[in-house]
């Protein structure tokens, strides 16, 4: 029995227990920031993700400029009229917004201030496994990039979180993905609750907004936002929309279905938040 | 066997591990099959455990988790102990209760899946984090669409097993 064992790799294992435990340690002791093993192999591997990244692009557009050149051309059509009412919405708000800087001038109020500073990057890999929503970007802690920033789209909707920094690169957890807890805020009533990842509603690209307050009034449609309570994350990043409203197995309190408004397939690049001040 | 032999061979199968391990990372991340990210590399392990046996299989094994575990996210080193768990039973299992070949090879891929999977159902049962249905609907398909790739991930291993030179000393 004992030659057994020896002959089928004890050592190895007991080798292997070792490893496991001083990864999952260095793993927890570093928080958001990659292990030395993780962080050279994310190194030495971008130049791979890189190609295949844009190699995969490249692709996807040969093909969509040559199949979905109609589809493309209504969506064109739409967007132009889309344009035109927006442009008339920001004529108008134009005239707003001065009236508003007039009022604040006059009461004496301190103005209020929206500063970020944020960085391009491209995704330039999806995340291997079944179990998570995340992805991996193109710059790292040597561009400022920190566990923790927001990341948006160009739209401004707020695509995940970035969750592990290595030198040239970092891992960014959806919105979707089980793992995210922040706080959301409903548009309309500016009533505060949880926004977080579940994994049931994970594969469904969907996320929860739990704790919600007693007298919420929510309807399908609502706008949910990040609250920015607490000032880790920015206020005012769009979440996405109600979905629908569950109570929760406890049958105590309810919970709200939540569609991102970003199309988290359709990424090519991001915008990482690296740092913010929000007056209001 | 001597030592440049022994160098030739690992090199070999590891050279053979970067088109698994592309493919698996950068192209069925991105195009998933039926909607499922398919494990490769524990595959892989499996088939160089049935034909090598269990200790060359626990190396391989404990290489692979090693190099999982610094690619993957969130893996808290459970792919090392994983995979070299899986390589040394699919080795033993093959050579003592099974055959050395591609049915060998299912059979203990299925085992080996079921273990990384079992495992990750079971951690999240303990933290509470998801209930055991939601759980089951992602760790079944993802077994099923993996074994697959069996046939081609074996194959790519049998070929580099009629090449390189036999009978590895550890």
């Amino acid at each position: 029995m004992k030659d057994f064992f020896r002959n089928n790799g004890l050592l190895l294992l007991i080798a292997a227990v070792l490893l496991a435990l001083v990864t999952a340690v260095c793993t927890m002791l570093l928080g958001g920031t990659a292990d030395p093993l993780s962080d050279l192999a994310g190194f030495l591997t971008a130049p791979i993700r890189n190609g295949i990244s844009s190699f995969a692009n490249w692709t996807e557009e040969r093909y969509s400029d040559a199949f979905e050149r109609e589809q493309l051309k209504s969506e064109n059509e739409e967007l132009k009229r889309q344009v035109a009412q927006l442009q008339a919405q920001a004529r108008d708000a134009e005239a707003a917004l001065e009236e508003n800087k007039l009022l604040k001038e006059h009461l004496g109020l301190r103005p209020s201030q929206r500063e970020f500073e944020e960085e391009l990057v491209s995704i330039t890999a999806w995340s291997s496994s079944n179990w998570e929503s995340a992805f991996t970007i193109s710059k790292g802690s040597s561009l400022g990039v920190e566990a923790g920033d927001c990341v948006v789209d160009e739209y401004w909707n707020l695509v995940g979180v970035v969750s592990q920094v290595g030198e040239n690169w970092a891992t960014v957890s959806t919105l979707i993905d089980s793992d995210l807890e922040l706080g959301g805020m409903l548009a309309r009533t500016g009533s505060a609750a949880i926004l977080e990842g579940d994994f049931s509603l994970m594969g469904e690209g969907k996320l929860k907004l739990s704790f919600l307050p007693e007298n919420s009034e929510l309807m399908a449609g609502d706008l949910v936002t990040t609250s920015g309570r607490g000032g880790v994350y920015p206020p005012g990043l769009v979440v996405g929309h109600v979905e629908e409203v569950h109570t929760e197995a406890s049958g105590m309190t309810q919970y709200a279905v939540i569609i991102p408004q970003t199309e988290l397939e359709e990424l090519k690049q991001v915008f990482v938040i690296k740092s913010f001040t929000i007056i209001e | 066997m001597t030592r440049s032999d022994f160098i030739i061979k690992w090199g070999v199968y590891t050279l053979a591990l970067v088109p698994v391990w592309i493919l698996e990372l950068y192209v069925l991340s991105r195009y998933p099959l039926f909607g499922v990210k398919p494990m490769l590399l524990p595959l892989a392990v499996v088939a160089v455990a049935v034909l090598e046996g269990s200790t060359a299989g626990g190396g391989f094994g404990l290489f692979v988790g090693v190099l999982c575990d610094a690619c993957y996210h969130d893996t808290f080193g459970g792919m090392t102990l994983g995979l070299c768990l899986v390589g040394v039973c699919a080795g033993a299992v093959s050579r003592y209760a099974l055959r050395q070949n591609l049915l060998g090879c299912l059979l203990c891929s299925l085992g080996g899946l079921l273990l990384v999977d079992g495992a990750r159902v079971l951690v999240r049962l303990f933290w509470q984090t998801a209930p055991l249905d939601a759980l089951l609907r992602v760790a079944l398909p993802e077994v099923f669409v993996s074994l697959l790739f069996v046939f081609p991930v074996y194959a790519l291993e049998l070929w580099v097993f009629k090449r390189v030179p036999k009978k590895t000393v550890l």
